[in-house]
């Protein structure tokens, strides 16, 4: 929320971005003592950020060709095991050969782990299929490693709550529209209010840019080039949940060889195709795209030909080319920290971009220090030593008697860790549930619209998971609404809000509409136009404005 | 050949439909039943013809002839709908639904949302509005119940509000409302109907409306009274000071619920059978005629009538279905209109008109089946299974449902 003095307010430090990377170098800013400001031109983890693959890697799918991002996954998984355990779900990893790959590739990619620190055991595929019986049976070959998966939605609320804990302050829809420079030096940025669509100016010594993919527009507006080589990737969401552990293909990696369990799905990854810089901000995924992730995802995993797909989504990695290969040859998908006044004799402007969404705590760490360095302060870094919200108690610590709980407490609790103490359950109402699927109480909602930034039923979505489970949120959604409604005293808006929900829902089903997903969508449908007229009320309210116009 | 017995494979409105219309005439009739029907979606209205290119159809007899040759009304025959109407509006009086509402012009019915879009019968509980020019009352109390989400007061209290209505929300809740709340997910609908039964809880609520309604000359109340017949509705009206009226909530819908129950009551007092849990797994088709249908009840031996009637609906109810490749029938696999193309099957904005939802099984004028190119002859579609139509964007789904079954019905009976 803005009070008066938000946009008057002369910052430190002002960071472009609301990914989990912005996110994490708001939280090491604000917690090293700086005036914070973050801005997201959407909705807090919109980009890459909610449009990767939920998992935490051990590093074992870099050791071979990348050993230094090996490493530093590595080394990030152990610390948010400690400190992000809410976020995590321990599942472990398996990498499997298969009949068609190369058995000695194995031998070569345990001694990498090794090299890189990665705890890579071959275990026998009999055991493997014990593991996780989803394996295809078929395989030659599989070993074990510490993957995990991780909740990036959870992982950013997590840095931003800490963030604003430690003072700082944080808007979304609050787009970049212009840098204010004055001669060589950036010392602010004028930024549009999507809410109300105000045009403000906010003063800052230092503006970090973790816009992902989206940095190099950020970028030109103060007159710099960054070379980014965008690398899309396209994932399918099945469910329910086939897998327990992550599973990937011990080969060079390709299309389609991941599946990583999320909660109560199973999400397959990912292709990668080089798209132009005009292309970032279009995310429909292609049927070759389906079509490619299909054909590998069965040959890991057989079951997941009889699974429903629930949706499929594209997101873009923000992978930038060293400044001395300007061609991109051999792009890493390590960590790169720019600060522009020694490369491009830009004062006040650092960029933080490329990595890993698992390695997002140390480029905010690197950020950080770039910025300090600048105002001259010299306080260290705590962020891998302390926890973050909703993971204060140490995990072996918590309270594992969840039979206390009702399956709505037991989610609310895997959600926001200790923080579901927030979520009101006085009454019979707070405890009702809207979301069946994934245990959303009324309390949650009334929690998340209250702390955590939600103005519509996407941002609940993100906040809860609201409507992510198997329904797609066909009854959920109006429920939803219905609340939101009575919240913002404003029923127009909660039609517009859930319409564009039901579209938002929509996008990512159309590319696999098909077997049950074809058959929800009918039914979404029948039940929001056809019996609704959800429709109909949009046409008016647009045919109004048109009116006016 | 002999023409005394039918097999309707699909038990929901189309499927019912055509079997009392069937059995009312001595006909033998069995009902193969798969599953819940989307009448469980029902707010408690039909609709002949609702809407063409996204505008509101107020004369639906007149728009018909204006509809493409494959849309099933002009299969049956634009002159033989107003006749095929009136009887479909007599057969539901005949089961105890009893229904208003005109064919030659659409009235108005009340979303949950608080939306108006046209009708062709609506139940006499429900709050319909014949004109929006000339409003019935001017006051309202919309009662609310605590802590039931499956109805959005507020987008309904807005909607009256715009149609011209002062509308009072009034919150309330009875000892049977409230204990049922105390569960986190059974407050719906169709359960609370369950809880409202009793004299007693239908008194609670009386003296709750009696009590808050104020000055309103109209009290409104979510449709969530009487699960098999309206005398909950009838008893509660005879409770309550003021004029009662309904209003549809989310599904599952008391008022779908009731229907289904009602005609499937009648149907068996006719003599019908209705088989429940039989999902028909195929059956063998040889020169040009269905030998008989497998269910999963009945093994290999087949289940063996003179006429087969498909009335299995669409995509939500398993009639129809898609992989990556086709769209199929899902019983014989029988010819369908539908894109080859799975990129022509749906479009990329939600509220826009979906392809699918007008694919269906391919028929000719008497609405029978083919299977690679042949006719089926004694095989014929009825409902949401058949193509050429679309429930969700044009309102004529139940129309469909009911019309085209009363058509076969009539065929069949007249040894066509």
């Amino acid at each position: 929320m803005t009070t008066s003095d938000t946009y008057s307010t002369e910052y430190d430090v002002i960071i472009v971005g609301g990914g989990v990377t912005g996110a994490g170098t708001a939280r090491d800013c604000a917690m090293r003592g700086l005036k914070v400001l973050l801005v997201e031109r959407n909705d807090y983890s919109t980009g890459a950020t909610g449009r990767n693959h939920g998992l935490m890697h051990s590093g074992a799918r870099y050791a071979v060709t990348d050993g230094e991002s090996a490493a530093e996954c590595i080394a990030e998984n152990r610390v948010m095991r400690v400190i992000a355990h809410h976020c995590i779900e321990q599942t472990d990893g398996l990498f499997i050969t298969l009949p068609d790959d190369d058995l000695e590739y194995q031998q070569t990619f345990i001694q990498a782990c090794q090299r890189a620190g990665i705890d890579a055991q071959a275990i026998d595929p009999a055991e493997a299929l014990q593991l996780d019986p989803a394996v295809n049976p078929d395989i030659i070959g599989a070993v074990r490693v510490p993957d995990a998966a991780i909740d990036p939605f959870r992982l950013t609320v997590a840095n931003l709550l800490d963030a604003q804990l430690h003072g700082a302050v944080t808007l979304n829809y609050h787009e970049v529209e212009g840098i204010i420079m004055q001669q060589n030096r950036v010392t602010g940025v004028k930024l549009f209010n999507k809410l109300d669509g105000t045009h403000v100016e906010v003063h800052g010594h230092v503006i970090v840019s973790a816009a992902g993919i989206w940095g190099h527009r950020l970028a030109q507006m103060a007159g710099v080039d960054i070379p980014m080589f965008p690398a899309r990737g396209a994932l399918l969401i099945f469910g329910p949940r086939i897998n327990r552990m992550v599973i990937n293909r011990c080969r060079k990696p390709s299309n389609g060889d991941i599946l990583v369990p999320d909660g109560t799905v199973s999400v397959l990854g990912t292709t990668s195709d080089r798209i132009p810089l005009e292309a970032i901000d279009n995310m429909r995924v292609t049927r070759e795209e389906v079509d490619t992730l299909l054909a590998e995802g069965k040959k890991i995993a057989p079951q997941l030909a009889r699974t429903r797909i629930i949706r499929a989504y594209a997101g873009v990695r923000p992978l930038v080319a060293s400044d001395d290969d300007p061609s991109g040859r051999s792009i890493s998908r390590g960590i790169v920290c720019m600060d522009h006044a020694q490369r491009d004799g830009v004062e006040g402007l650092v960029t933080i971009t490329g990595g890993k969404m698992i390695t997002y705590r140390l480029m905010a760490q690197a950020a950080t220090d770039a910025v300090c360095a600048k105002l001259g302060n010299t306080a260290p870094c705590t962020t891998a030593d302390t926890p973050l919200p909703g993971s204060d108690t140490p995990a072996d610590k918590q309270d594992n008697d969840t039979t206390r709980y009702s399956f709505a407490q037991r989610a609310a609790i895997g959600r926001h860790g200790s923080l579901a103490a927030k979520c009101d359950s006085q009454d019979d109402i707070d405890n009702a549930l809207v979301c069946e699927c994934e245990g959303v109480t009324v309390g949650e909602i009334k929690y998340a619209l209250k702390d955590l930034h939600v103005f519509n039923l996407v941002n609940l979505r993100r906040r809860t998971r609201l409507g992510m489970g198997n329904c797609q949120g066909k009854l959920c959604s109006c429920r939803a609404a219905s609340l939101l409604a009575l919240y913002h005293h404003d029923v127009k808006r909660a039609q517009v809000d859930l319409a564009n929900f039901l579209d938002e829902r929509w996008k990512g089903m159309r590319p696999v509409a098909w077997g049950d997903t074809l058959r929800e969508a009918q039914f979404t449908a029948s039940i929001y136009q056809g019996l609704c007229g959800l429709d109909t009320a949009i046409n008016q309210q647009q045919g109004q404005q048109e009116d006016k116009a | 050949m002999s023409n005394n017995s039918t097999i309707i494979i699909g038990g929901g409105l189309s499927g019912l439909t055509c079997g009392l219309a069937l059995a009312k005439r001595g006909h033998s009739v069995t009902i193969l039943s798969g599953g819940p029907s989307t009448l469980l979606f029902s707010g408690g209205s039909m609709e002949l013809l609702g809407a063409i290119d996204g505008q509101p159809v107020g004369r639906p007899l007149d728009a018909i002839p204006s509809l493409p040759d494959c849309h099933p009304y002009r299969k049956i025959g634009t002159e033989r709908i107003a006749d095929l109407a009136g009887q479909a509006r007599e057969l539901l009086n005949d089961t105890g639904i009893t229904m208003t509402g005109d064919a030659a012009t659409n009235h108005w019915r009340i979303t949950p949302m608080g939306i108006t879009k046209p009708a062709w019968l609506t139940l006499n509980e429900n709050f319909k509005i014949d004109d929006l020019n000339n409003l019935p009352v001017r006051n309202i109390a919309l009662m609310a119940v605590r802590g039931f989400f499956d109805q959005p007061n507020g987008m309904l209290a807005q909607g009256l509000r715009d149609l011209g209505f002062e509308v009072k929300v009034i919150e309330f809740t009875t000892e049977e409302i409230s204990s049922l709340r105390r569960s986190p997910t059974e407050m719906r609908a169709t359960t609370l109907a369950k809880r409202l039964l009793s004299q007693n809880a239908l008194q609670r609520i009386a003296d709750q409306v009696n009590a808050l309604a104020g000055d309103a000359e109209l009290v409104l109340l979510p449709s969530v009274f009487g699960q098999k017949n309206d005398d909950s509705v009838q008893t509660l009206q005879s409770l309550c000071h003021k004029p009662l009226r309904l209003i549809a909530t989310l599904p599952p819908a008391v008022a779908g619920m009731r229907m289904q129950a009602q005609l499937l009551h009648y149907f068996m007092m006719l003599g019908g059978d209705y088989r429940t849990g039989e999902s028909a797994t195929g059956g063998i088709i040889e020169n040009g005629m269905l030998t008989g249908v497998t269910t999963l009840k009945s093994g290999t031996t087949p289940l063996v009538a003179d006429n087969y009637v498909l009335a299995t609906g669409a995509f939500v109810s398993r009639g129809l279905a898609a992989d990556e490749r086709h769209i199929y029938e899902t019983v014989f696999d029988l010819d369908v209109d539908a894109d080859e193309d799975r990129d022509h099957w749906t479009r990329f904005d939600v509220l826009e008109p979906q392809d699918y939802w007008s694919y269906g099984v391919a028929t000719d004028e008497s609405l029978r089946c083919f299977k690679q190119g042949s006719r089926v002859e004694n095989l014929r579609a009825i409902g949401s299974v058949l193509s050429g139509h679309n429930a969700i964007k044009m309102g004529d789904g139940t129309g469909v449902s009911m019309l085209s079954a009363l058509a076969v019905a009539q065929d069949i009976l007249a040894g066509k």
